[in-house]
């Protein structure tokens, strides 16, 4: 009976079922329950069609399963479980329910067969999700909220605009393979990309995730750019331009994650450099590249999670997330310090840990295609997102200098969801056959041979060198408070400015143009008051036998229209 | 948590004070040397297995070594360059754009659910 309710209705009927209860451990528990429920449903669910709706004449198909929506499906569940856990102590009815109902927007966008459901979905996660920055409530969040929705709900009118233009044009809305070439498909692709994070049109992404609440930016982090990356592999797979995108967006973000203060926003970046690694997979498009993508978005939701966990148990703890306020926290934070250095290893790839038998796929892909230029490019990523991400957040937020803070350690239920995605990201790595076997192709991929580990091992570890270099030569940048441009500027300043002074400009001109008319005429109506006017010279000749006959002929045409009519 | 100077390590969790190890000059030397060391074996190592490899440069002996120290020196380098040109002051946008707050506990409820 399970299959036949879509699997985002769980999470939908949990989000109506949740106000019902009252406020407190039933509640936390209910948000523990539908994850596992759910989970469930998606390892059983064969691979087929289900759920088939008529609406207005299209047929949608609610639940699609293959192996590549079930495997996204999997680790949206297990995201969902792990940060509802972290979010225990939550008592406020808006988080919980938003994250049920983007939780479901999202599976049910994966589970998609047609455009037009997953355009429903897509705007679903884009409005549901708001509400976990907004729910932070300063005068920041609401305003980044603003600034999230608007591309949010932006990217999903461009989808729309693009589905419609595709049916006219195949007659078709099965979401199936996609090539790039009329309007309708680079509108979708264009839809795609936002959600993804394209280079340009990534800084939603850092805006928003180091704005939401502790809780709502590990939520935050799992969905909706890997949807993105989902409905990239299920529509664009092979297309060559994603494999340059993919490789821009690897590169520029680690330059600014070295250099940002706020260390949500470093992992925001981060979080943009890894998803450089899977759109770069979907472009090389081979069976080995795509599996790759694939197992980087499972690995990667739980590393990075873990990651904003355990930031979030210090921004939780210490009310700042800033790397210039922190550090020194391994003396009373020591659990939480461990975890983030696991979710710290397995982003940069260390063996055993899941980067190192995930990402590694997609390297191997693109030199195998003969992208040697992209190969340098990923692999110098590598490095960088282990200079930034494996190295600079544990050590300035729980070591570096001694800030004097002595917080307590994150709350249980916060080290218990650390702990299991801790153990997962080692999991994964120690025994990838798991992974591989959800995987949407065979994998013939063998991650631990002795090439692989020394020369994994020499760039890390040399990475690292570089890294104590830098900070005892005193050259390594040192993290100041302050914000740094990047493409937002281009929406919060540079257009301002250019619509305050058009503005300005504008309303000048007008100002101007009404002065100068209502002076012209003002100028006349006195000239001719001065020479007609009672006082005026005409009046000396006007005499009183014109106006006799002016009002003889008044009457005359008075009677002729009567006459007339 | 408190901000003052006389803190008592003794009421730091047990991890945590095992953890101070890393709090001394000389320990933080030590890391820094086995770091060396390790580097040193590393490259080492690279003349002693055969190299299974699908691209020419990776043939040289250690090109990864080489490539992650010297990449990573420049992003650094380059970065902190970078910083000269788009370093502004937090309020720049707005005044309470990144400020940071104490977490909303009033809205919480929080029960006592803390180790």
């Amino acid at each position: 009976m399970l299959e036949q309710i879509p699997t985002a209705f769980l999470f939908f009927g949990a989000a109506l079922l949740i106000m019902a209860l009252p406020q407190g451990r039933m509640r936390a528990a209910l948000l523990l329950v539908v994850p596992i429920i759910a989970g469930l449903q998606v390892w059983t669910l064969p691979a087929g069609i289900f759920a088939q709706q008529e609406f207005f004449g299209f047929t949608l198909d609610l639940m699609r399963v293959d192996k590549l929506s079930r495997v996204f499906a999997l680790i949206f569940t297990i995201a969902a479980f792990l940060g509802n856990l972290y979010a225990w102590h939550v008592r406020d009815t808006v988080q919980q329910v938003a994250a049920l109902l983007y939780a479901g927007s999202a599976i049910g966008a994966v589970f998609a067969g047609d455009l037009i459901t997953l355009f429903f979905y897509w705007e679903g996660t884009a409005i549901a999700s708001v509400f976990l920055i907004w729910a932070r409530r300063t005068e920041g969040a609401f305003n980044t909220g603003m600034r999230y929705l608007v591309i949010q709900i932006g990217s999903g009118v461009v989808l729309l605009a693009g589905v419609a233009l595709l049916y006219r044009e195949t007659g078709s809305i099965t979401f199936g393979a996609i090539t790039l070439g009329s309007l309708g498909t680079w509108l979708i692709f264009l839809s795609f990309g936002v959600k993804a994070a394209f280079p340009l049109l990534h800084n939603w992404l850092q805006d928003s995730y180091s704005a939401a609440t502790v809780t709502g930016t590990v939520i935050l982090s799992a969905f909706t750019t890997k949807l993105a990356i989902y409905a990239l592999a299920r529509g664009f797979a092979g297309t060559e331009i994603l494999i340059y995108i993919g490789a821009i967006m690897t590169l520029f973000p680690i330059f600014f994650a070295v250099i940002e203060n706020d260390l949500r926003r470093v992992l925001a970046y981060s979080l943009n450099n890894q998803l450089g690694f899977m759109v770069v997979g979907i472009g090389v498009g081979t069976e080995m590249a795509l599996n790759g993508t694939a197992a980087h978005a499972f690995a990667h939701i739980l590393y990075k999670s873990l990651l904003f966990m355990s930031i979030g148990a210090v921004l939780f703890r210490t009310g700042t997330s800033k790397g210039s306020e922190l550090g020194g926290l391994y003396r009373t934070m020591p659990l939480t310090m461990i975890f983030c250095v696991v979710g710290a290893a397995a982003i940069s790839a260390f063996p055993l840990f899941s980067g190192f038998v995930s990402k590694s796929l997609i390297l191997s892909a693109s030199a195998h295609e003969g992208h040697y230029i992209v190969w340098a490019i990923l692999l110098f990523a590598s490095a960088g997102v282990f200079h930034h991400s494996g190295i600079k957040i544990p050590y300035f937020a729980f070591f570096a200098h001694d800030s004097g803070l002595r917080p307590k350690e994150a709350p249980r239920h916060m080290l218990l969801a650390m702990g299991f995605a801790a153990a997962l990201s080692i999991a994964i790595g120690v025994f990838p056959s798991a992974l591989y076997a959800l995987l949407p192709y065979d994998v013939e991929y063998v991650p631990y041979t002795t090439t692989h580990v020394i020369t994994q091992l020499q760039l890390l570890m040399f990475s690292a060198l570089a890294f104590a270099v830098l900070v005892r030569t005193g050259i390594y940048p040192p993290e100041l408070k302050s914000v740094n441009l990047d493409t937002d500027w281009a929406y919060r300043r540079f257009l301002p400015k250019i619509i305050g002074s058009i503005t300005r400009t504008v309303s000048n001109l007008w100002t101007a143009n009404g002065e100068f008319w209502q002076r012209r005429i003002s100028g006349l109506i006195t000239s001719l008051h001065n020479s007609h006017g009672p006082e005026g010279r005409m009046a000396q000749v006007w005499p009183t036998g014109s106006m006799v006959l002016w009002v003889a002929i008044l009457l005359g045409v008075t009677l002729i229209i009567n006459f007339v009519s | 948590m408190n901000k003052h100077p006389n803190d008592n390590p003794d009421n730091y969790p047990r991890l945590g004070q095992i953890l101070l190890w890393v709090d001394s000059k000389k320990n933080v030397d030590r890391i820094v040397y086995a770091l060396y060391a390790i580097c040193a074996l590393l490259f080492a190592a690279d003349f002693l297995y055969h190299k299974h490899t699908e691209i020419q440069i990776e043939k040289i002996p250690g090109f990864y070594a080489l490539y992650g120290f010297f990449m990573c020196a420049a992003l650094v380098i380059c970065a902190k360059g970078l910083r000269l040109l788009l370093k502004r002051p937090e309020d720049y946008y707005a005044p309470y754009d990144t400020q940071s707050e104490e977490y909303p506990e009033d809205q919480l409820e929080r029960i006592d659910h803390d180790a």
